[in-house]
């Protein structure tokens, strides 16, 4: 198994490299809404400029690596009919996007990281001198944990394919939910209450939130304990939904365009 | 090891569109469905090694049930076994010795060479280093993939993608190769060099092939059986020169004239075609050596020539028929 | 149906994005509330005609390049530019242009303001030389997929400059501020003719807007001569 990851690796890299002019122009695209919301915040309470500054910045990279655009692979698959090929190989295609996910999301860390240490230079806000190591750790758990949330989140709704069609317009809808209760248009802790409660309880702040606040520092200790908690019972229920979709989509395949 | 298919059956369920905008709020909560039976009762067996052409108009039901076949669908109802294999419970043994192409759908990965795809199919088949490169070589030759090899997948043209797609699905050697619509969009002579290989690699290594077309050629050049299939069901199964006999008790007759009498030609056959010196008839078989003979007695004969009629009008009548060609 | 509700949501969610930033506060940049929202509905109503006519034709014209049925326009007796933009329109798209007017008249009566023939007038300047402007832009981020064929949606460019004007050009800083008036002008497309709208319009600012539009179109062209002759000769 190991092995077959291997060559799929590789096999991807080289697909990422005949890509990479589109993949840039993607990357930096997604930052674009995030700055300007950052401006936004910057704008509404100057005072709080530094603390915008550093939430954003961490956004912009949480959000680079836990993104899953899944869902529009395998619609299209479906869709051109090319998805049966998967089905007819003695490899499971989780495999296949799994390697993808793995590859790109290495080349923004790749890219984030250098680029995150040269502002760091220039603008203070972005220095990471406070954080502890413990505080690291529990940051990379939860981006882990953030990044599989997501892909499995993803997965789920390039499955539901089989049944819907439009099921990216769906997933679309879901994404931009997914905006507010995942930190992504503001800090958490600037929603209305409502809001905030249900977000502790979804799947969408594990996403992304959850590991900027433990960056931040805005929350500690059994805080921590209860997001983790729900962060892995999401994973598990995504992962059961998956295998079981899984199953009856093949039983359900009407194989479009056959 | 052969393909066992015993009263299978498949039907689809398809949500009906209505057009006007009242009915579509209506289906937002009720929705209407219509069951198309898209296999009605099929049962046929193939021994290993054979070249079986599946032959049908579209929406027929042929490529529903080599997708049965090949596990890629369940069946509604039915038998089958393939290489000993029931294809629908998905065991990795059993995909290991299939293999798909389809026609214009392509598996190899669009933006890089098609060696990429072959290396991973290397190990998600498991094929082992030596085996690989012999089938490679193999491959490459008999295709001759040679210079395509390095190129993404995208510069190439649909023919020579069509013969890269051929060699990854045979990589690893299966024992089932599954065609559907395999030469479709090709120019002539990449359709030719396509059945050729086909042909020769069946007769190399004894592999089972199920070939869905749409073009006589593929069947003519190919198949020494052909199942025709209309409406989902099976109209005949056997030969094609039984089902020329059967069918189409005529060979057409093509004279050559040095200019076209003004004439009825009812004495001598039903007319086709008489245009630019070129007079063609539908002449009953047991009288065609007569017809010929009075052709070349009465009138001032260029050239003569007997056809038997194309399989397009053969296969038509099949599928006009709607019953079974015994 | 599905069009419709699509649509609804968008614009359902883009009120709520605003409303989350005013929990937090009463302005932005300087403008209240339905300022804000009298900003969004422009938006979207910009953003549903180019939805209806510009999208569309993007990727169309991506293929004929790709695929060389392009020299087919040429002979054409149309001016090869405008045929290729306005060819093809999604008409449902129509709809986002009706909800971004209902936000518009919605934001002016929360305002209780209602705006007098002259600002009016000064709306409709502003808001046709928005419309230039937008596709003028969007005319030499076409013209570049004569040379840049790989990447398969360049529309996702504009869209990231275009999110720019969601908000008012006051509340962004010095040199970006600059930058988003004069270099890729997001002020002229919605916050210009919202200030129109709303009685607070300058005539020296909807004159540059004139004139940034006309020398935005025509730069678009030359570019587009340009990647002509050079397609042409290749």
């Amino acid at each position: 198994m190991f092995r077959k990851y291997v060559v799929l690796l590789r096999m991807k890299y080289v697909e990422m490299f005949a890509y990479r002019l589109a993949t840039i122009v993607w990357m930096t695209g997604a930052m674009v809404q995030p700055l300007i919301t950052m401006m936004v915040w910057m704008n509404i309470d100057p005072h709080q400029e530094n603390a915008f500054i550093f939430y954003f910045a961490a956004l912009i990279f949480v959000e680079r690596m836990t993104s899953a655009w899944d869902v529009w692979e395998m619609e299209r698959e479906i869709r051109e009919g090319t998805y049966s090929y998967q089905i007819v190989r003695p490899f499971h295609p989780i495999h296949w996007a799994i390697a993808e996910n793995i590859v790109y999301k290495a080349l923004f860390f790749v890219i984030l990281v250098p680029v995150w240490s040269i502002l760091a230079i220039f603008v203070p806000a972005l220095r990471l001198g406070q954080i502890s190591g413990t505080q690291w750790l529990l940051f990379f758990c939860a981006l882990l944990l953030g990044a599989v949330i997501r892909f499995l989140f993803s997965y789920m709704f390039g499955l539901l394919g089989f049944w819907i069609t439009k099921v990216t317009a769906v997933y679309g809808m879901f994404e931009a939910v997914s905006l507010f209760l995942s930190g992504r248009i503001a800090p958490l802790s600037l929603l209305p209450p409502s809001v905030k409660t249900l977000s502790l309880y979804l799947p969408f702040r594990y996403m992304v939130g959850f590991p900027i606040e433990i960056l931040n520092g805005d929350i500690r200790g059994l805080d921590i304990v209860f997001g983790f908690g729900w962060a892995v019972a999401w994973s598990l229920i995504f992962m059961l939904a998956v295998m079981l979709l899984w199953k009856a989509g093949l039983r359900k395949n009407q194989a479009v365009g056959g | 090891m052969s393909i066992q298919v015993e009263h299978l059956y498949k039907q689809f369920r398809v949500h009906v569109r209505q057009p006007g905008w009242k009915d579509a709020i209506r289906s937002l909560f009720k929705r209407e469905y219509r069951t198309v039976e898209a296999v009605q009762d099929i049962s046929f067996t193939i021994p290993s090694g054979e070249i079986v052409g599946f032959l049908g108009p579209n929406g027929a039901g042929k490529t529903t049930t080599i997708k049965m076949l090949a596990g890629l669908l369940y069946p509604t109802a039915g038998h089958v076994q393939v290489a000993g294999y029931v294809p629908f419970e998905q065991k990795p043994e059993f995909k290991k010795i299939i293999s798909l192409v389809m026609g214009q759908k392509s598996q190899l990965i669009w933006d890089i060479p098609p060696m990429e795809t072959f290396l991973v199919n290397k190990a998600i088949y498991e094929i082992e280093d030596r085996v690989f490169r012999q089938t490679l070589h193999e491959l490459v030759e008999l295709l001759e993939l040679e210079p395509l090899l390095t190129k993404p997948t995208r510069s190439l043209s649909l023919g020579q993608r069509m013969k890269c797609e051929l060699a990854a699905a045979l990589l690893h050697r299966p024992q089932v190769l599954f065609l559907d619509e395999p030469t479709i969009g090709l120019d002539v002579h990449t359709q030719e060099k396509v059945r050729r290989f086909i042909g020769e690699y069946n007769r190399e290594h004894r592999t089972t092939v199920l070939l869905t077309s749409h073009y006589m050629g593929d069947v003519t050049a190919l198949c020494d059986r052909v199942l025709i299939i209309n409406h989902g069901k099976l109209l005949y199964d056997g030969g094609l020169d039984r089902l020329t006999e059967k069918l189409t008790p005529y060979k057409l007759l093509e004279v050559r004239l040095a200019s076209i009498p003004d004439i009825s030609w009812e004495a001598y056959g039903e007319l086709v075609e008489a245009k630019e010196g070129k007079v063609t008839l539908r002449v009953a078989r047991e009288r065609i050596p007569e017809v010929s003979s009075q052709f070349l007695q009465r009138f001032d004969v260029r050239d003569l020539n007997i056809e038997d009629p194309p399989m397009e009008e053969v296969i038509t009548l099949a599928f006009q028929e709607g019953s079974h060609v015994s | 149906m599905g069009n419709l509700l699509s649509s609804l949501f968008g614009i359902g969610m883009a009120i709520l994005t605003i409303k989350v930033f005013f929990y937090q506060t009463d302005h932005l940049g300087g403008w209240g509330y339905a300022d804000v929202l009298l900003l969004l509905g422009i938006f979207n109503v910009l953003q549903g005609l180019i939805d209806f006519a510009l999208r569309p034709n993007m990727s169309r014209l991506l293929q004929h390049i790709r695929t060389g049925t392009f020299d087919h326009i040429l002979t054409k007796p149309v001016d090869s530019m405008f045929y290729v933009s306005f060819r093809h329109l999604v008409f449902w798209r129509l709809i986002d242009v009706l909800l971004g007017i209902g936000l518009m008249i919605y934001a002016l009566i929360e305002k209780h303001y209602m705006p007098s023939v002259l600002d009016a007038a000064m709306f409709i300047v502003s808001i046709g030389a928005a419309l230039v402007l937008i596709y003028a832009l969007w005319m030499m981020l076409m013209t570049t997929s004569f040379w840049v064929i790989r990447i398969d949606d360049l529309s996702f460019v504009f869209n990231s400059f275009f999110e720019t004007t969601r908000f008012p050009i006051s509340m962004y800083r010095s040199w970006l501020r600059i930058v988003l008036t004069y270099v890729l002008p997001a002020a002229f497309i919605t916050s210009t003719p919202a200030l129109s709208l709303l009685g607070k319009w300058n005539g020296m600012t909807t004159i540059a807007s004139i004139i940034l539009a006309g020398l935005f179109l025509w730069l678009s062209r030359r570019f587009w001569r340009y990647a002509l002759r050079s397609y042409t000769s290749a």
